[in-house]
C-alpha cells in the first residue's frame, strides 16, 4: 500500500506540470491576442498594450510565463484580475458555494446512480429495469442546461416546490435543484455502468461458489456481486469530478449562483483571458488532487491494485 | 510376475466389489444416442463472418432499426434542408416576434421574429457537421496515437501514455473553454471542432491502445509472424481490424456527446455566434422565454435530444451485437 | 491388507443399510435460447451416490456432466431449468425446492469444489474471509468437530469418544501450555529425554489448532505411553476450544496449505493455482457436507500438483466419510479415483457401472471409443517410427535430391547451450527461464519437450522459431546458426519451420475466413497466383480431412479441434520440414485430441516431417514422440527415447511425472 501511495503521488507531479504547461501553450500558440481580447477587439493604444503585456508577463516567451506562474502558484499568487483584485481572492470568495454544490451533486449522483443501477442490474428484463434504462438514456441525451430549464420551470415556476434562483448565501434547499441538475448526466452514466457491472458479475464463478457455500441470496448479493461491481463505479466517480467542475458552470449560470463557475463565465463574457486561464488551472489542480484521493479509495477497494 | 503386475491385480480386486443396489451395470441402447462422427461439422448451417453475425443480431433489434432510421433522417435534413422548408432561417422580421404558428410557419416565431421551424431544420446541419467532423478527427488522431502506443509498447507507450494522462487531467469542457476563449471572434464551426477534438481524442486513444495491446498478444499474431509476416504488415492485416469494434462503438456514442457539447458551449456564449444557426444557440436564446413562451425552447431541445439519443442508442446496439460474450464461440 | 478389506466390507454393509445418499432419476435439464427454443442439455439421466462413495461422471465438454452436477446443487446457470425427473438427497425430493430451502442444503449437506481455481475465488476478499463465509452461512460451531456417523464408524477409534466435548478443537492460544503439559506427562511416564524430544517434534507437527481435537491429543499421548487417565487430564485441561481464526487455519491446513494461519490473511492473487484449489477444497468441506461435488477440480493444474491435490482430497473425504460426485473428462482419472463410473454423451447416460468393469469391458460404442482414445490409457506410439521408416526414408532421399547441393545431416535442428534470461519487475537478479539446454531433433522423427508450467519449454519453442532471441547459446537449423538469418534467409527459414500453437481459439484471426487464414502463408511468401493458391487451399483442407465448404466459414463457427486442424493446414501450406507444436492438443477433448494426433502422425509418415512437440502431458508423448526431453525450472532433466523414459526413467522428477499420469497403472482391454 505504501509503495502504491508513493508511486501514485509521484505520478501527480508530471501531470500537474504537464497540464499547466499545456494550458499555457494553448493560450500562447493560439492566434488570438489576449490584450486585444481584453479591450473587446477594439484598437488599443500601443503604449498601453505594451504596459499591459509587461504587467502580465505577456511579452516573455510562454515557457518563462509558465515558470513564473509555477513559482507564483506555490505561494497561491495567481496574479490580479483586470479590475485589480487578486485572482486568488476572487476565486476564494466563490469557492465555498461551488464546493457545496459539487459535493451535493457528487453525493446525489453517487447514491441515486448506484441505487437505480442496482435495482436495474438485479432485475434485468423487468419493466422497471426498462423504465430506468430509458430514463437514463434520456438524461444523457438531453443537454444539462435543458434539463435545468425544465426542472426550474416545473419545480420552481409552476409548482413552487423549490426556489427558482439562489440567494447570495445559499442553503441546502437552495442548492438542491442545481445539484440535481449538475449530477443528472453522471447519475445516468453511473446507472448504466453499475447495471452492466452487476449483470456481468452475477455470472461470475465466484458468485456461484459463494452460493454453493450456502450463503443467503442477500449476503451473496451484497458481499460478492455489489462489492465487486462498485470498483469500476468508484473509478468512474473519480474521473467524473472533472466533468462536475465544467458542469458547475452551467448549473451556476442557470440558477444564478455566485460560484467559481459563474465567475469563470463572467470572465469569459468580459474576455478576461488571463483570469479564465487562472481559474481553469486552479480547477484542474483541484481535479488532479481529488482524483488522487479517489485512486487511493480504489486501492482500498481492490487489493490487486494495492499490492501490484 | 513382476511387482507391478501384482500391484495391478491387487488394485483390480479392490475395485471389483459387488455393485450396490441401483449401481448395476447399465448400457444405453444405441438407438437412443446415435454416435456422431468425432468433431462433427454441421455443413447445413450457412457460414457467417463476425460482422455478418452482428448484422443478423442487429437486424432483429427494434431499437437499432428505430435509431438508424432517425440517424439517416437527420443526415438527410442536414444535407438537404431546402427539402423541408422554403423559409430562410436568417430572414427574421421583428414584427413577427413570438407570433404563434401560422400557414408556412408551423412552429411560430422566436423573440427576434425568426421562424422556429426553419431554425430547427437548418440547425441540424451545424450540429451534425460538428459531430461528424469532431468524431472523424478524434478517431483518426486518437486511433493513431493509441495504436502506436499499444503496438510499439516500451518507452513509446510510456511517453504517449503520460501525454494522454495530461490531456485527460483537463476536464473536457474547461479545456474547450480555454481554446475557444482565444477564437472569440471567429464564426467558423472549425473552432468548435478543434476545441472538442483536442480534448476528445484521449478516450479514443486509451480504448484503441487497450484493444491493440490485447490483439497484439493473441496467438494468431505470433503465428503470423512465425509464418514470415512482418510486424508492420501484421499491424494492418491483423491487429487493426481486430481492434476496430470498440473504436466504432466509441465513435458512434461520442458523436452524440459532441453534439451536446457544442450546444453547451453555445449556451455558455463561447461556442458559435448567433449569426450561425445552431440548436445550442437557439436553445440558449430561448432561455428567457421559458416561462412565457416555452415552445420556442422546446422544439430545438427536442430535435437535439432525439438526434443525440439516436446516436447513443445506435452505439449501444452495435456494442451489444459485437460483444464477444454474447456471441457463441 | 485384511484390515482394509474388512473396512471395505463394513463400509459396503453400511451403504447397503443406509441406501443411496443421492439418487437422480430421469433428470431432464433444458436451456432456453434467445429465440425461445429449448435446448435439452440433460436427457433422462439417472445415477446414484452412496455415502462415502466416489462416483465419477465422465464425458466430453457439452456432454451434460457439469450441468447434471449443477442441477443437483440447484445452481444451474442462466436459463437452465430442471424440467423433469427427480433428485433425491437422503430420500428427500429436492428438485424444485424453494430457493430458501435449497440454500439450507448447500454448504452443510452438499459442498462444491469448482473447476477453475483462478475465477472461483473473489479477488477482493481475503482467503480466510471466504472460508469464514462458509462457516458463518451454515452456523457452524467452530470450537467442536462435526463428524458424520459414517466417519465415526469407519475411524475405528481406540479411544472411546463419549461426549461432544471430546471433539473440542485445540486453540492456538493454548498450544504452548498444551505442549508443556504433554512434556511433563511424558516425563512422568518415564520416557527418556531423547524420546520425548522426538515425540514432541511429531506432536508439534500433528496438533494443528482448529483441526485436531481433544480425544486425538489424548489418543496420541496414550499411544506414546502416558497412562489413560493422565492423558485425559492433560487433554481436558489444555484443549478447550478454538476460535474462528483457528478453525479457518485448521481447515486450510487440512486441505494441505502450508503456513495456513498466515496464508488465510492473504488475497487470492497472492496464491498459485494449486494453493487456490486447496483453499477451494477447504471451503467445499468447511461445513462437513455429506456429498461433495468436485467439478473437474484439478484439470487446470499441472499434473504433479493435480495428483497431490487429488490424493489429498481422497484422504480427506475418506476420513470424513464424505461422498464425492467427481466430474471429469479423463476416463483414466475417473477409473483411478471412483468405484462407480457414469459415462455421459450428448446429455444422456450411455453406460454406467463399476469402474474397472466399464473400463475393461466397455460395451457402448461411445465408451469403447473413449477408452481407445484416452491418452492416459493408450500405451504405445500410434504408429511407431520404425514401421513407417521405409516410406519416410524414400521420401527424404527424394527431397534431398531436389535440393542437391545441401549436404543433409542427420539432425535437422540442433540446440546448443540455449539460455534465456528475463528481467522481472522490481527484482535485481535476472530470471533464467531456460538454462543451458542442448538437444537435437532427428530428421523425420518427433522430439517431445515435456514439462510443467514454468519449465521454460515454450520459451525454447519461441527461440527455435526465432520469435525470441536467446541470451546465449545457439539454434542450428540445417547446419546453420539461425541467429544470423535476415531478410531472404529468414523468410526461407520461416517457410521451412512452421508453428502450431496451443489455443485453438486464439491461433486463428477471427476476422479472417478459413480460406484467407490458410492462404495467408502463401500470400506472405508470394507463392502462386489466385487460382493456384485456391487449388492449394483445397488440397490442404483435404489433407486435414475437412470439407471444402469450410473455406467460406469463420473460426467462431468451428470447434476447437476443427480450428486446430485448420491451423495444421496453414502450417502445411508451405511444405515445411519442421513443425513445432506448442501444446497443440492440450485444450482438446480426448477424442478430438486423438484425432488430431493421428492426423499429425499420418502427415509425418506421408511427408517425412520432423516434429518438435511441446507438452505438459506425458501420456500424449507416448502416443506421438520418438524421443523425449524432460524440462524442469528451465533445465533439461532427462533426454532419452520414449520407451526408455517410460520404462526406465532415470530421474526422480521424470518418475513423479510418470506417476502423475492418471490411470497409468490400470490395465485395460478392449473386447
Amino acid at each position: 500500500m505504501g509503495r502504491y501511495l508513493l508511486r501514485r503521488i509521484l505520478q501527480v507531479i508530471p501531470v500537474v506540470l504537464g497540464t499547466t504547461l499545456l494550458i499555457y501553450a494553448l493560450v500562447f500558440a493560439l492566434p488570438g491576442d489576449p490584450v486585444t481580447a481584453m479591450f473587446g477587439g477594439k484598437p488599443v493604444n500601443q503604449a498601453v498594450a505594451a504596459q499591459i503585456r509587461a504587467e502580465y508577463n505577456l511579452d516573455k516567451p510562454f515557457i518563462v510565463q509558465w515558470l513564473i506562474f509555477l513559482k507564483n502558484s506555490l505561494t497561491f499568487d495567481f496574479g490580479n484580475t483586470f479590475a485589480g483584485q487578486p485572482v486568488i481572492d476572487v476565486v476564494g470568495r466563490a469557492f465555498p458555494v461551488t464546493i457545496k454544490l459539487g459535493l451535493m451533486a457528487f453525493v446525489f449522483e453517487g447514491i441515486f446512480g448506484v441505487i437505480f443501477g442496482i435495482i436495474s442490474g438485479l432485475n434485468k428484463g423487468k419493466w422497471y429495469d426498462t423504465v430506468i434504462l430509458v430514463l437514463s438514456l434520456l438524461l444523457i441525451s438531453v443537454p444539462t442546461f435543458v434539463t435545468g430549464f425544465v426542472m426550474q420551470y416545473f419545480f420552481g415556476v409552476k409548482w413552487h416546490i423549490l426556489p427558482v434562483t439562489v440567494s447570495a448565501n445559499p442553503g441546502f434547499l437552495d442548492l438542491l435543484m442545481p445539484a440535481m441538475v449538475l449530477g443528472s448526466v453522471s447519475m445516468a452514466s453511473i446507472i448504466r455502468l453499475s447495471r452492466t457491472e452487476i449483470t456481468s458479475n452475477i455470472a461470475e464463478d465466484y458468485v456461484r461458489t459463494a452460493r454453493a457455500k450456502g450463503m443467503s441470496n442477500s449476503s451473496v448479493t451484497v458481499r460478492h456481486i455489489l462489492r465487486n461491481s462498485l470498483i469500476p463505479v468508484v473509478t468512474y466517480l473519480g474521473a467524473d469530478l472533472g466533468a462536475l467542475m465544467g458542469g458547475a458552470m452551467i448549473s451556476e449560470r442557470i440558477f444564478n449562483i455566485q460560484g467559481v463557475g459563474n465567475t469563470l463565465y463572467q470572465a469569459i463574457l468580459r474576455g478576461e483571458g488571463t483570469l479564465v486561464v487562472s481559474i481553469v488551472t486552479i480547477m484542474v489542480l483541484i481535479f488532479v488532487v481529488c482524483s488522487l484521493f479517489v485512486d487511493l479509495l480504489y486501492a482500498v477497494l481492490d487489493p490487486r491494485i494495492r499490492y501490484a | 510376475m513382476t511387482d507391478q503386475n501384482s500391484a495391478i491385480e491387487e488394485q483390480g480386486k479392490e475395485l471389483f466389489v459387488d455393485p450396490l443396489p441401483g449401481q448395476e451395470r447399465f448400457v444405453a441402447p444405441l438407438e437412443e444416442t446415435p454416435l456422431k462422427e468425432v468433431d462433427y461439422l454441421d455443413e447445413s448451417v450457412p457460414p457467417t463472418s463476425m460482422w455478418a453475425d452482428a448484422w443478423k443480431v442487429l437486424r432483429k433489434n427494434p431499437l437499432f432499426i428505430i435509431s438508424s432510421i432517425v440517424v439517416v433522417f437527420v443526415f438527410i435534413v442536414a444535407l438537404f434542408p431546402q427539402l423541408f422548408t422554403k423559409v430562410d432561417p436568417l430572414n427574421c422580421v421583428l414584427d413577427n416576434s413570438l407570433e404563434g404558428a401560422r400557414a408556412g410557419h408551423p412552429l411560430g416565431f422566436d423573440l427576434q421574429g425568426c421562424d422556429v421551424y426553419a431554425h430547427v431544420i437548418y440547425g441540424a446541419r451545424t450540429s451534425v457537421s460538428i459531430g461528424i467532423l469532431t468524431t472523424i478527427i478524434v478517431t483518426l488522431l486518437g486511433g493513431f496515437i493509441g495504436a502506436i502506443a499499444g503496438f510499439f509498447g516500451g518507452w513509446v507507450d510510456a511517453i504517449l501514455s503520460r501525454i494522454t494522462d495530461i490531456f485527460f487531467a483537463i476536464p473536457f469542457l474547461l479545456g474547450a473553454i480555454v481554446v475557444l476563449q482565444m477564437f472569440r471572434t471567429s464564426s467558423s464551426i472549425w473552432k468548435v471542432v478543434f476545441a472538442l477534438a483536442i480534448f476528445g481524442w484521449v478516450s479514443m486513444a486509451r480504448i484503441v491502445r487497450g484493444s491493440v495491446l490485447e490483439a497484439k498478444n493473441l496467438e494468431f499474431n505470433t503465428a503470423s509472424l512465425a509464418l514470415g509476416s512482418s510486424p508492420i504488415r501484421n499491424l494492418f492485416q491483423h491487429i487493426i481490424p481486430n481492434s476496430l469494434a470498440p473504436a466504432i462503438v466509441m465513435a458512434t456514442m461520442s458523436l452524440g456527446s459532441y453534439i451536446v457539447s457544442e450546444a453547451t458551449l453555445s449556451f455558455l456564449g463561447i461556442g458559435l455566434p448567433s449569426s450561425v444557426v445552431s440548436w445550442g444557440g437557439d436553445i440558449s436564446n430561448a432561455q428567457p422565454l421559458l416561462t412565457t413562451n416555452p415552445s420556442v425552447l422546446f422544439w430545438p431541445s427536442l430535435a437535439l435530444a432525439i438526434t443525440v439519443l439516436a446516436f447513443i442508442m445506435l452505439g449501444d446496439c452495435v456494442k451489444d451485437a459485437l460483444d464477444p460474450k454474447s456471441r457463441t464461440a | 491388507m485384511t484390515e482394509t478389506t474388512n473396512m471395505k466390507e463394513k463400509l459396503a454393509e453400511m451403504q447397503r443399510a443406509q441406501g443411496p445418499l443421492l439418487e437422480v432419476k430421469d433428470l431432464k435439464v433444458d436451456f432456453t435460447t434467445d429465440d425461445k427454443r429449448a435446448v435439452h442439455a440433460v436427457r433422462d439421466a439417472s445415477f446414484s451416490v452412496y455415502p462415502g462413495q466416489w462416483v465419477a461422471i465422465v464425458g466430453e465438454s457439452g456432454s451434460g456432466k457439469s450441468t447434471s452436477a449443477m442441477a443437483v446443487l440447484g445452481l444451474l446457470p442462466g436459463t437452465g431449468k430442471v424440467v423433469g425427473g427427480s433428485i433425491k438427497l437422503e430420500g428427500q425430493e429436492i428438485a424444485g425446492l424453494k430457493p430458501k430451502d435449497y440454500q439450507k442444503l448447500r454448504g452443510s449437506k452438499m459442498g462444491l469444489v469448482p473447476q477453475d481455481p483462478m475465477s472461483n475465488l473473489n479477488p477482493v476478499w481475503r482467503i480466510g474471509t471466504q472460508v469464514k463465509e462458509a462457516l458463518k452461512a451454515n452456523g457452524m460451531d467452530v470450537a467442536h468437530e462435526k463428524r458424520s456417523a459414517l466417519a465415526k464408524a469407519l475411524a475405528g477409534d481406540e479411544v472411546a469418544v463419549k461426549t461432544n466435548d471430546d471433539e473440542t478443537f485445540i486453540g492456538s492460544q493454548e498450544l504452548p501450555a498444551l505442549f508443556d503439559a504433554a512434556k511433563v506427562a511424558l516425563k512422568a511416564a518415564g520416557k527418556s529425554d531423547e524420546k520425548i524430544a522426538k515425540l514432541m517434534e511429531r506432536f508439534k507437527e500433528e496438533w494443528v489448532p482448529g483441526s485436531e481435537t481433544r480425544w486425538r491429543v489424548a489418543d496420541d499421548l496414550i499411544k506414546a505411553g502416558v497412562k489413560d487417565d493422565d492423558a485425559w487430564v492433560v487433554a481436558k485441561e489444555h484443549v478447550t476450544g478454538s476460535t474462528m481464526n483457528d478453525r479457518i487455519a485448521g481447515l486450510l491446513s487440512e486441505a494441505g496449505l502450508p503456513d495456513a494461519a498466515t496464508r488465510a490473511r492473504q488475497f487470492p492473487h497472492e496464491f498459485s493455482g494449486g494453493m487456490r484449489q486447496r483453499a477451494l477444497i477447504a471451503i467445499g468441506l468447511a461445513c462437513r457436507p455429506d456429498l461433495l461435488i468436485a467439478d473437474e477440480p484439478t484439470s487446470a493444474l499441472d499434473v504433479t500438483v493435480q495428483k497431490k491435490i487429488l490424493d489429498h482430497l481422497h484422504m480427506l473425504t475418506d476420513n470424513l466419510g464424505t461422498a464425492v460426485l467427481f466430474i471429469t473428462h479423463d476416463l483414466g482419472l475417473a477409473a483411478e479415483r471412483a468405484q462407480h463410473i457414469v459415462v455421459m454423451y450428448k446429455g444422456q447416460v450411455v453406460e454406467s457401472g463399476p469402474s474397472l468393469e466399464v473400463l475393461q469391458h466397455p460395451q457402448h460404442p461411445y465408451t469403447k471409443r473413449l477408452v481407445a482414445a484416452a491418452p492416459s490409457l493408450a500405451s504405445q506410439r500410434i504408429i511407431s517410427a520404425h514401421e513407417r521408416g521405409e516410406d519416410a526414408k524414400a521420401l527424404m532421399e527424394h527431397q534431398v535430391k531436389g535440393e542437391d547441393a545441401l549436404k543433409k545431416s542427420e539432425h535437422i535442428i540442433t540446440v546448443e547451450h540455449l539460455t534465456r534470461e528475463f528481467k522481472l519487475p522490481r527484482k535485481k537478479e535476472l530470471f533464467k527461464a531456460v538454462d543451458d539446454v542442448s538437444f537435437s531433433v532427428k530428421r523425420g522423427t518427433t522430439l517431445a519437450i515435456v514439462g510443467e508450467s514454468g519449465s521454460g519449454k515454450s520459451t525454447v519453442a519461441n527461440m527455435i522459431l526465432k520469435l525470441l532471441e536467446p541470451t546465449s547459446g545457439k539454434v542450428i537449423y540445417e547446419g546453420q546458426d539461425i541467429a544470423g538469418f535476415k531478410g531472404r534467409q529468414l523468410l526461407d527459414f520461416r517457410r521451412h519451420v512452421q508453428p502450431v500453437f496451443q489455443n485453438p481459439y486464439g491461433s486463428l484471426d477471427p476476422m479472417y475466413s478459413i480460406y484467407r487464414s490458410i492462404e495467408e502463408p502463401l500470400r506472405i511468401h508470394k507463392i502462386g497466383d489466385k487460382k493456384s493458391r485456391e487449388k492449394r487451399v483445397r488440397e490442404l483442407l483435404d489433407m486435414v480431412e475437412m470439407p471444402e465448404s469450410v473455406m467460406t466459414r469463420y473460426p467462431n463457427e468451428l470447434s476447437g479441434g476443427q480450428r486446430q486442424r485448420i491451423a495444421i493446414a496453414r502450417a502445411m501450406a508451405l511444405d515445411p520440414d519442421v513443425i513445432i507444436c506448442d501444446e497443440a492438443v492440450s485444450a482438446l477433448d480426448v477424442l478430438v485430441q486423438d484425432q488430431v494426433l493421428r492426423l499429425l502422425n499420418d502427415l509425418q509418415a506421408e511427408k517425412g516431417l520432423s516434429y518438435l512437440f511441446i507438452t505438459h502431458d506425458l501420456a500424449v508423448v507416448r502416443q506421438i514422440a520418438d524421443e523425449v526431453v524432460v524440462m524442469q525450472h528451465g533445465k533439461l532433466v532427462e533426454h532419452a527415447t520414449t520407451d526408455e523414459v517410460f520404462d526406465h526413467p532415470k530421474m526422480q522428477y521424470t518418475r513423479d511425472l510418470l506417476d502423475a499420469i492418471p490411470g497409468g497403472k490400470l490395465q485395460l482391454g478392449l473386447d
